[in-house]
């Protein structure tokens, strides 16, 4: 008995002596949300929008693999990443499966950003030290990118829609309809226009941002996304009076506009769309039908360039695509070549036919065409626009959507007999249906 | 500071301690025999109740000095029984010990500060002697050394290369993404296992998302460094039950190591050499081509296709089809391993010096691995109530790896190989300029020239133990005991790709530097008593309190664009640079009781509470119970020990244990997302999760051991129940909330097994003597409840075969796409059973065969390194025709099994069972004087893994490319196992 009490009484005294002084380490590696989200300084909300810009490259590689295979416009040849080319391209029985990096990757990316997004909406109204303009500034600007974010996720899923109710990540909002969620991005744009009117930016812009980085600019390249938008629900009325609002030039730089730049600064990316030319192994290839298609004279052959031919699972190309010419090449969020074939679509769709003409010859003068001599109809129109915009817009993610708008993905090559043609993405197996 | 505090306390204790009276004194000598009257060398002799003792010589003789007529000695031997002898003055004895098959008497070790002998012992604790750790072959770390021998485990290899990288798992999974490896005990340090990447993922992408580690580097875990042969014996503690007493990190179970100790009695040096060399243990093969199917790569373009055959018909005209496969993996390896060991003493103190040096070759040019180890043991008795014991430890290890496993930038050897057919050339000109490989991202030959990949560890590992005896008397013994230790390591990695490589195009020369120091410690203050009530009854109350540290700092920098010819990271354009830090600190009080019946029955309970920094709630006490209960019934009479039972145990013990939570899992940081300069901040992927609890497991577990044929047959059965409770998982949430991952209390799982052991000596005659163990044992698992929805986890999704944690299903399923039927089960991870055989076989006491042979019925991996072939077109077997079950149409093999991805992912579920001789050695022990300058020579041969017999189709069954969790058993382009042989020689001077 005697030496239970002195155990019990040993125990306890070392126990009191160490046990008094528990820590709690924290998190040793970096901020937490908490730190940002409770009275952020303007350095904080600034880190936040630099943080969105960054993180918007983040898997815009694939992205624009997923779209561009899928639109025929590339391969891409990995010798250990075979789905590439069999998921994608619907080779034989294989299908788009809702676990795969394709469609999970890209997803989580962009939602990521938008994360960051509410992450800002929500810090700024917090930080005691910014005026109230600054703050419309820094809302406007995660209004603008939250949109165009969500917009990437929409054009891969399509019909399945998506989700955009994500501030609070235990109670997320429902799945929407592809035309609700249309109609929700234009609402955030408005949003944004509605902030940045007003609002004052104090806060630094990359140089993909040059022209822009004022509220003036930001305003343009929020209409200049907005008139996209407004492609996308069928609203020609309102894609021009967007495209007027925004840095539309009908005879301007063709790459005038807003980009995403790389860099190989610590913390930086480089462009995970850019495969050096005549590669092996690893390579980025332009689908045949893209020099089979091109007019003659056409300069926009440039953006896929002779290569020994590269070869793979039945599939081979004898040209690269070369849009990014550089692993710090900048990459197009929106630009000018493609608002002045906003303006040319929403006029032939308003049947206002020598607007359209006018412009796309501006286009078809800056390539090295002869202007339109084709017939003044409406579906002519389109043919020629929807050339245009494959040629114009080539690797930046827009064939598949145009001719998934229009109705036409039967009209796209199929390259081995038994390949599909896929028309959506299916939601990424971690999202529950509603 | 608090230790400070406890040395006032201590002294106090020291002075107390009680005068004892010294009775006539005489000096004894003796021999110790066997019963076939063998000497019986090494035979440890004490005096009861002094510190005083010896060891016997090779002719089984010891002497002791100043012995009390009317003492008692103890005299033990490794599988031997142990004997208690009563001398009554004469002074020559003779002491015949008798063999011990089922180690009834081995001592094990059951609480942090208590032991108990085999024969009442509640749990099934597996032992592995020196001898069967590394005396039958040697292995190159003390990982692989563990392999195939633990009874209950799960072991698979991460990568051949050199330097290690096994998992350990016990008795199933215990958590689906907390830490699933056991606890690693050295003399009581606990010792770290953490693998840490050198950044490989940054060249090879394996993961998307381009951060510069990943689950697939394949690193190897830091247990590999401890050097096999300093080791006495290793007792692995499988589940809560028998290991609830190290509470926080004991979930996984507990290997407890104990370091060789020096003996009595003359100073004993011995040098060890081997000598041996390392092969592949297999390769695929690859396709023989034909001008016309060397046309057929270029699918529908029949003008390279032309290109290609015409590649091929000069090729094979100038003799240049190159088998590249065997080229780069058909290296043979040379080992050496020495080993001096001086160990001796007195009656106070005794001491063990090693000093090891090992250096190995790869089966990869420029890959290997190199080991030296300095080892100090000392035990002391400062008085004859204080004793006290450290164990020194220094290691240098140095591992050079090679680039192997998945890959997304085409640069690993096995992806480059599968798509680089024979007749392509890669060999350098006459200017040393290695050609571009035409149908791949990388010359897999100019790579394992010019790279590297190096790990070099320095590491002290030091343990200190005191154990003092301030009360004595006739009734009661109490102590205070006291151990505890620090390991430290300075890791550094360096992986080198020069700019002149092919697939450096882009970044002109990479260099990837990392720098970690881990430093973990830990301490344990006790106090032991043992009270004799009476005749029958022994208790012996344990009471305690344990705290562990650990603190982690790696830093991790990526350099390209390199200077040409350097390797420093400022010598370089472009530098990405991470850190990465963690800490911990754990606490535990315990207390046990232990009741000793008659030295039959044996029942203990104990308790312990635990807290640590990395739950949610750092001040919250957790509670862990345990209970034990056995009866040897031979032993109290019930059976009479002369019948036909020896020896008949029945046991049950209970217990429970935890598993901290995974630094950090309880923030949502904010991760670094730069752009032009300008510093960002963005959302890290992970969501915090502040209520994060330890998992919880609670293990039942019973059975019952026998010996018949007088203790030459011995059975040991076992079956267990481990429910684990909340447990720990990396669960994704949708990834629409912006995050990817969270840790989560998500649900409960169940293991149960069976473990069946027998140790047998089949024959036994004056010159032949056969011993033999072998075991069986099973695992199932079931997932009981899972509150998170159910995805697909840690590998490619149904297309290719995942695992998935499903409600009423097996925790290590793989569930695939199966054509019609959609998703479906296609295997599972878990062997149906396994078993192994270790046996020894002596001649004349001269010549020792030992082998092991080790058998896994079932269980399947995730094969993708046959896809990758299949997809470069160049496995062995793509050109045999097969009639396609589907169109009843022949097709050759390739494009059968291409057109079925995306359809059905059954080809990549391969059963992964095997056979394997997995050591096997010859020893031959020659005559010497005793007399002589060499008091022993032994010299043998050892062969190890050179005999598999298994249907799996890729390098090794055993392979598990995606780290050290839960997702193991994917198969992609590893670097190959391999086999050894090996020459010994051992002389004691």
């Amino acid at each position: 008995m005697k030496k239970i009490i002195i155990n019990s009484l040993f125990v306890s005294v070392i126990s009191l002596l160490v046990i008094s002084c528990q820590k709690d380490y924290g998190n040793l590696n970096g901020p937490t949300e908490e730190n940002f989200l409770t009275d952020p300084t303007a350095d904080n909300l600034n880190n936040l929008v630099t943080g969105i810009e960054s993180g918007m490259r983040t898997n815009i590689g694939l992205y624009l693999d997923d779209v561009g295979t899928i639109g025929r416009e590339n391969y891409r040849f990995s010798p250990s990443e075979p789905r590439y080319i069999t998921d994608l391209l619907g080779a034989d029985s294989s299908t788009l499966t809702n676990s795969n990096f394709y469609i999970t990757n890209t997803w989580a990316s962009r939602y990521r950003v938008v994360k960051n997004c509410n992450l800002l909406i929500e810090a700024t109204p917090n930080a005691k030290l910014v005026s109230a303009t600054d703050k419309a500034g820094y809302i406007g600007f995660g209004q603008t990118l939250k949109a165009y974010e969500l917009l990437l996720c929409l054009n891969q899923t399509d019909t399945n829609g998506i989700r955009l109710d994500v501030s609070n990540p235990n109670a997320l909002g429902p799945i929407y309809s592809v035309t609700q969620a249309l109609d929700s991005i234009q609402e955030m744009l408005n949003l944004g226009q509605a902030s940045l009117t007003g609002g004052t930016v104090s806060f630094p812009l990359s140089s993909g941002f040059n022209g822009f980085s004022d509220a003036a600019g930001l305003l343009q390249f929020n209409r200049a996304l907005a008139a996209r938008v407004d492609l996308y629900r069928q609203d020609w009325t309102n894609a021009l009076s967007d495209v007027s609002a925004s840095f539309y030039s009908l005879y301007g730089d063709l790459y005038l506009g807003v980009y995403s730049v790389f860099g190989t600064g610590s913390g930086d990316q480089v462009n995970p769309a850019y495969i050096p030319q005549k590669q092996t192994g690893e390579v980025r290839v332009a689908n045949p039908s893209y020099a089979q298609d091109i007019l003659p004279g056409d300069d926009r052959i440039s953006k896929a360039t002779l290569r020994p031919t590269a070869t793979s699972q039945g599939l081979s190309s004898d040209r690269d695509v070369w849009v990014y010419t550089s692993n710090t090449a900048p990459m197009g969020i929106i630009r000018n070549e493609e608002l002045i074939l906003i303006y040319a679509e929403a006029n032939i769709q308003l049947n206002n036919f020598s607007q359209a003409v006018t412009a796309l010859n501006v286009i078809r003068e800056k390539h090295n065409l002869p202007d339109y001599s084709g017939a003044l109809t409406q579906s002519a129109l389109i043919n020629e626009m929807l050339y245009e915009r494959r040629y114009s817009l080539f690797f930046e993610g827009h064939r598949w959507i145009d001719v998934r708008r229009y109705n036409m993905l039967n009209t796209l090559p199929l390259d081995r007999p038994s390949d599909n043609v896929w028309s959506e993405f299916p939601l990424p197996v971690s999202e529950p249906a509603n | 500071m608090r230790k400070l505090k406890l040395v006032p306390v201590f002294l106090f204790f020291i002075a107390s301690v009680p005068f004892i009276s010294k009775a006539q004194l005489k000096p004894i000598t003796g021999v110790v025999l066997d019963v076939k009257n063998h000497p019986v060398s090494g035979a440890s002799i004490l005096i009861v109740g002094k510190p005083q003792g010896t060891t016997s010589d090779d002719a089984g003789k010891f002497r002791l000095n100043n012995v009390a007529e009317n003492s008692s000695l103890v005299i033990s031997f490794a599988g031997y029984r142990t004997q208690v002898y009563k001398w009554d003055g004469s002074p020559d004895i003779k002491i015949e010990l008798i063999e011990d098959i089922a180690r009834l008497d081995e001592v094990v070790v059951t609480g942090l500060s208590t032991s108990i002998k085999r024969r009442n012992l509640a749990n099934a604790v597996s032992t592995i002697n020196a001898t069967q750790l590394n005396g039958v072959a040697p292995s190159q770390t003390f990982d692989q050394a563990l392999n195939g021998k633990i009874v209950g485990a799960t072991i698979t290899s991460s990568t051949g290369a050199p330097g290690g990288g096994l998992t350990v798992k016990l008795r199933g999974v215990t958590s689906v993404y907390g830490n699933t490896q056991p606890l690693y005990v050295l003399d009581g340090v606990f010792v770290d296992n953490t693998s840490t990447s050198a950044g490989l993922n940054f060249v090879t992408g394996a993961a998307a998302g381009g951060s510069l580690v990943s689950t697939q580097d394949n690193p190897s875990g830091r247990i590999s460094d401890i050097n096999a042969e300093d080791i006495a014996n290793v007792e692995i503690l499988k589940g809560a039950s028998a290991a609830a007493i190290y509470g926080s990190r004991a979930a996984g179970g507990v290997v407890i190591i104990t370091t060789k100790k020096g003996r009595v009695g003359k100073t004993q040096v011995t040098f060890s050499q081997d000598l041996g060399f390392i092969k592949v243990g297999k390769l695929l093969g690859v396709r023989q081509f034909t001008a016309q199917t060397a046309a057929s790569l270029a699918g529908s373009d029949t003008v390279t296709g032309a290109k290609y055959a015409l590649m091929f018909t000069n090729a094979k005209n100038n003799g240049q089809l190159y088998d590249y496969e065997k080229e780069i993996y058909g290296n043979t390896g040379f080992a050496r391993n020495s080993l001096i060991s001086v160990s001796g003493g007195n009656d106070r103190t005794t001491f063990y010096l090693s000093a090891g040096s090992k250096d190995e070759g790869g089966i990869v040019k420029n890959t290997g691995y190199r080991n030296t180890s300095l080892r100090f043991n000392v035990d002391h008795h400062i008085t004859d109530d204080i004793k006290i014991g450290i164990s020194t430890n220094y290691l240098n290890t140095s591992a050079n790896r090679g680039l192997s496993g998945n890959d997304n930038a085409g640069v690993t050897l096995g992806i480059a190989l599968s798509s680089t057919p024979d007749f392509v050339q890669l060999h350098p000109d006459a200017n040393g300029v290695y050609p571009n490989n035409p149908f791949a991202a990388s010359n897999p030959l100019q790579t394992l020239a010019l790279m590297q990949n190096n790990e070099t560890v320095n590491r002290f590992i030091t343990g200190l133990g005191i154990e003092a005896v301030f009360q004595r008397s006739e009734k009661s013994v109490t102590k205070f005991v006291a151990g505890g230790g620090l390991d430290f390591y300075s890791l550094q990695t360096k992986v080198l790709f020069p700019g002149q490589l092919q697939f450096q195009a882009v970044n002109n020369g990479t260099s990837i530097q990392g720098s970690t120091n881990n430093l973990n410690s830990n301490f344990i203050l006790s106090l032991v008593n043992s009270h004799t009530a009476s005749k029958n009854l022994i208790l012996t109350s344990s009471a305690g309190f344990t705290q562990e540290n650990g603190n982690y700092n790696n830093i991790l920098n990526a350099a390209t664009h390199l200077i040409s010819g350097q390797s420093n990271i400022d010598q370089a354009g472009a530098i990405t640079a991470t850190q990465f830090r963690s800490q911990f600190q754990n606490q535990g009080i315990y207390a046990q009781e232990e009741a000793s019946i008659i030295d039959a029955v044996t029942a203990t309970i104990g308790v312990r509470f635990d807290r640590s920094t990395n739950n949610g709630d750092v001040t919250k006490f957790y509670t862990y119970p345990k209970a034990g209960l056995s009866w040897n019934l031979t032993h109290s009479g019930l059976m009479d020990p002369q019948g036909f039972f020896s020896n008949f145990k029945l046991r049950a013990a209970y217990g429970e244990a935890n598993n901290t939570p995974a630094y950090g899992s309880k923030f949502t940081a904010m991760n670094v997302a730069n752009i032009d300069g300008l510093t960002g901040a963005i959302i890290g992927l992970q969501k915090g999760n502040p209520d994060i609890e330890p998992e919880r497991q609670a293990e039942f577990e019973t059975g019952m051991d026998f010996s018949v044929l007088n203790g030459k047959l011995s059975f040991e059965l076992t079956y267990y129940k481990k429910n684990i409770y909340n447990f720990l998982m990396l669960t994704n949430p949708p990834s629409s909330s912006g995050f990817t991952s969270q840790w989560f209390n998500a649900g409960d799982l169940r293991n149960q097994g069976v473990e069946l052991g027998l140790n047998a000596r089949p024959v036994t005659t004056k010159n032949f003597v056969w011993n033999t163990t072998v075991n069986f044992w099973l695992n199932r698992s079931l997932v009981t409840r899972l509150v998170t929805p159910s995805v697909p986890q840690g590998s490619f999704g149904y297309v290719l075969g995942s695992y998935q944690i499903q409600q009423g299903q097996s925790a290590t399923q793989i569930l695939g796409l199966d054509g019609p039927n959609g998703v479906v089960k296609l295997g599972d991870v878990e062997p149906m059973f396994q078993m192994n055989s270790y046996n020894e076989i002596t001649y004349q006491n001269k010549w020792s065969l030992r082998f092991l042979l080790h058998w896994k019925n079932g269980g399947q991996n995730v094969n993708l390194t046959a896809l990758q072939n299949d997809f470069g077109q160049t496995a062995a077997d793509f050109d045999q025709l097969i009639i396609n079950p589907q169109t009843q149409t022949p097709i050759p093999l390739g494009y059968y099994r291409l057109s079925q991805v995306g359809y059905s992912a059954q080809q990549f579920v391969e059963n992964s069972g095997y056979v394997k001789l997995r050591e096997i050695g010859l020893y031959y022990t020659v005559s010497t004087s005793s007399n002589g300058v060499i008091k022993g020579l032994q010299l043998g041969v050892s062969m190890t893994n050179f005999f598999v017999w298994t249907k799996y189709s890729s390098y090794d069954p055993e392979v598990s490319n995606f780290g050290t969790g839960f997702n193991t058993n994917i198969d992609v382009d590893p670097y190959p196992a391999t086999k050894r042989a090996d020459f010994h020689l051992s002389v004691t001077f």
